[in-house]
């Protein structure tokens, strides 16, 4: 131990105290005296009822078809951005990694929807979709684009959704493997190429094993930002046709503030924490084995 | 050999610049038609301005209360930059600096919060803050934002902190520098693009969330900015014209922010994911 140590430990400690009282007023104590608590109450705002509920809301759960119908339709939604974006950021990332010019400013312009509210790109595209798009399927005579009813189906209100989403994040993935790609020496593409290994066999058989790293986390980006859905959907589509479209996130907010029962979405918040928790926990486990070294 | 690559290069970037122009053509779109007279923007919405007005600017202000809803979003984040800052720095250098098991102990328990999503805890807020009458106060949620994000800033500190070498404190209390000048004149300014990166991912993170303010903040006159866009979406649905006003006005503090610091965005992003 350094004599500076034992000189200033107070000092040392008490710096820790002003971020401790913040964090345990934002988080600690919502979480730990707030949701798992309430969790275990049957509690709704309006009628006043409080009561203790044991696990009642956690076996209400296993049957309550609007948190399943909820629950599938962020799944998909994850499964379907998290393809989409990295799929994409992937491609335009290896592609502005050649030798082209003005990488800053195509960068720059498949980064910008990123640092946009999520609020506000939802209503840039349902300006798109909701304006522009019949205009010009009218002004076109195009009857099938017009005919497409962007927001009144399940299927398609799903799709714009997705879009949207993938739109949004491509941008931050791409940034990601991009960092990747550039710490694959050189040397290492050069042996590979000189060796026979070219075009897609290069990619597949050195590129992408040594980018494992920055996949994993990718998907750890992706799949916990599925799972934290909310803006998106709430502000194009608002959970419709029929509660098709709301995420787990948004089921919550409905639970608790529209229908008052604060001890059931409490029970709801558990579950999303707890999954969250998990598939990050599997998906981290199950990446960082298939991560070579060179 | 060499030409080629010229050629293909060439070709290259103008392919990524077209595909780059055709991404953000939703963002171009709204920005042209928001100069329109709403007669010509509902006639054809991918016509060039040629009655360019700022009316749809002046109406949007206006019935939003613009100004003021910009400053309300201004404070609280410009609240939260300097406070997350400041809390997150001074927690990581003593985190840093214990040398026993406790270090590792705050360290921890900081780093777990950045796995709690907020909406885990949105309904225990919301009624934590009722109880105790801390709705419709941009101060309050200083403090809030300051809390959830310091998570990220102390993680992100401590890691820093720890590539400073400790001789050059050593040598400053020998010369008779004091615990705080030493923390404050020293290693603060060397831990600066660290300061820099963190302040910009919260400021765009409390710029951005829509979901605190819109549980916090009741009163007219204290809404943020997105907030005040998403109500006006809800009451005014109609008027794109003066909604896509209103969306470029929020965009452009945003895109300047961009300009200015996009070295220390995207460092700050990309550090942020990979250290995980």
């Amino acid at each position: 131990m350094s004599i500076l140590f034992q000189k200033r430990r107070k000092f040392y400690y008490a710096l820790i105290v002003p971020a401790l009282l913040l964090y345990a007023g934002a988080l600690l104590i919502p979480l730990f005296g707030g949701t798992i608590p309430y969790s275990f109450l049957n509690w709704n705002l309006m009628s006043g009822k409080k009561s203790m509920a044991g696990l009642e809301n956690y076996v209400k759960l296993f049957s309550d078809s609007g948190f399943h119908t909820s629950f599938f339709f962020n799944l998909k939604l994850g499964v379907f951005t998290i393809i989409g974006s990295n799929l994409v950021s992937f491609v335009l990332a290896y592609f502005l990694n050649k030798n082209i010019r003005a990488k800053g400013l195509s960068r720059a312009l498949f980064f910008i929807p990123n640092i946009i509210s999520a609020v506000l790109v939802a209503f840039i595209w349902t300006f798109i979709f909701s304006q522009i798009l019949p205009n010009l399927a009218e002004t076109m005579h195009w009857d099938w684009l017009g005919s497409i009813s962007w927001f009144g189906s399940p299927g398609t209100a799903t799709f714009t959704i997705i879009l949207v989403s993938v739109w949004q994040q491509i941008g931050f993935l791409m940034m990601i493997y991009t960092a990747g790609l550039q710490t694959i020496p050189i040397d290492l593409i050069e042996a590979g190429k000189i060796d026979g290994c070219t075009g897609l066999r290069l990619i597949r058989d050195i590129q992408l094993p040594l980018l494992m790293p920055t996949i994993t986390i990718n998907l750890f980006v992706s799949i916990s930002g599925a799972f934290k859905a909310f803006d998106v959907p709430n502000a194009m589509t608002a959970g419709g046709p029929y509660g098709t479209t709301m995420p787990v996130a948004m089921d919550i907010y409905k639970e608790a503030f529209v229908k008052y029962n604060m001890g059931y979405g409490a029970a709801k918040s558990v579950v999303l924490f707890l999954v969250v928790a998990i598939v990050t926990l599997i998906q981290l486990n199950f990446t960082r084995k298939r991560e070579v070294s060179y | 050999m060499g030409e080629t690559k010229e050629k293909g290069g060439i070709l290259a970037t103008i392919v990524m610049l077209v595909l780059g122009f055709i991404f953000v053509l939703p963002i171009l779109l709204l920005v042209m038609n928001s100069f329109k007279p709403y007669s010509d923007m509902i006639s054809n919405f991918l016509a060039f301005p040629t009655h360019f007005t700022l009316d749809n600017y002046k109406e949007a202000v206006a019935r939003m209360d613009f100004v003021r809803v910009f400053l309300n979003s201004a404070y609280v984040t410009g609240g939260t930059v300097v406070v997350g800052l400041i809390v997150s720095f001074f927690a990581a250098y003593g985190i840093a600096h214990i040398e026993s098991k406790d270090g590792p102990f705050w360290y921890i328990l900081f780093t777990l919060g950045q796995i709690v999503p907020f909406h885990t805890i949105m309904i225990a807020l919301q009624v934590m803050t009722t109880k105790f009458n801390l709705n419709n106060k941009l101060t309050v949620l200083i403090g809030l934002y300051a809390g959830f994000h310091c998570a990220f800033g102390i993680f992100t500190y401590v890691g820093f902190l720890k590539s400073v070498p400790r001789d050059l404190e050593e040598a400053a209390c020998i010369d008779g520098c004091g615990a705080f000048r030493t923390m404050m004149q020293i290693i603060f300014p060397l831990v600066k693009p660290t300061s820099i990166t963190i302040g910009v991912l919260f400021f765009l993170w409390t710029w951005n969330d829509f979901l605190m303010p819109s549980l916090m903040i009741g009163e007219t006159g204290k809404r943020t900015l997105t907030v005040m866009i998403y109500m006006f979406r809800s009451n005014a649905s109609s008027d794109w014209n003066l909604l896509i006003a209103a969306l470029t006005l929020s965009i452009i503090p945003i895109v300047i922010l961009y300009i200015l610091a996009q070295k220390y965005i995207t460092s700050g992003i990309t550090a942020g994911a990979v250290k995980m």
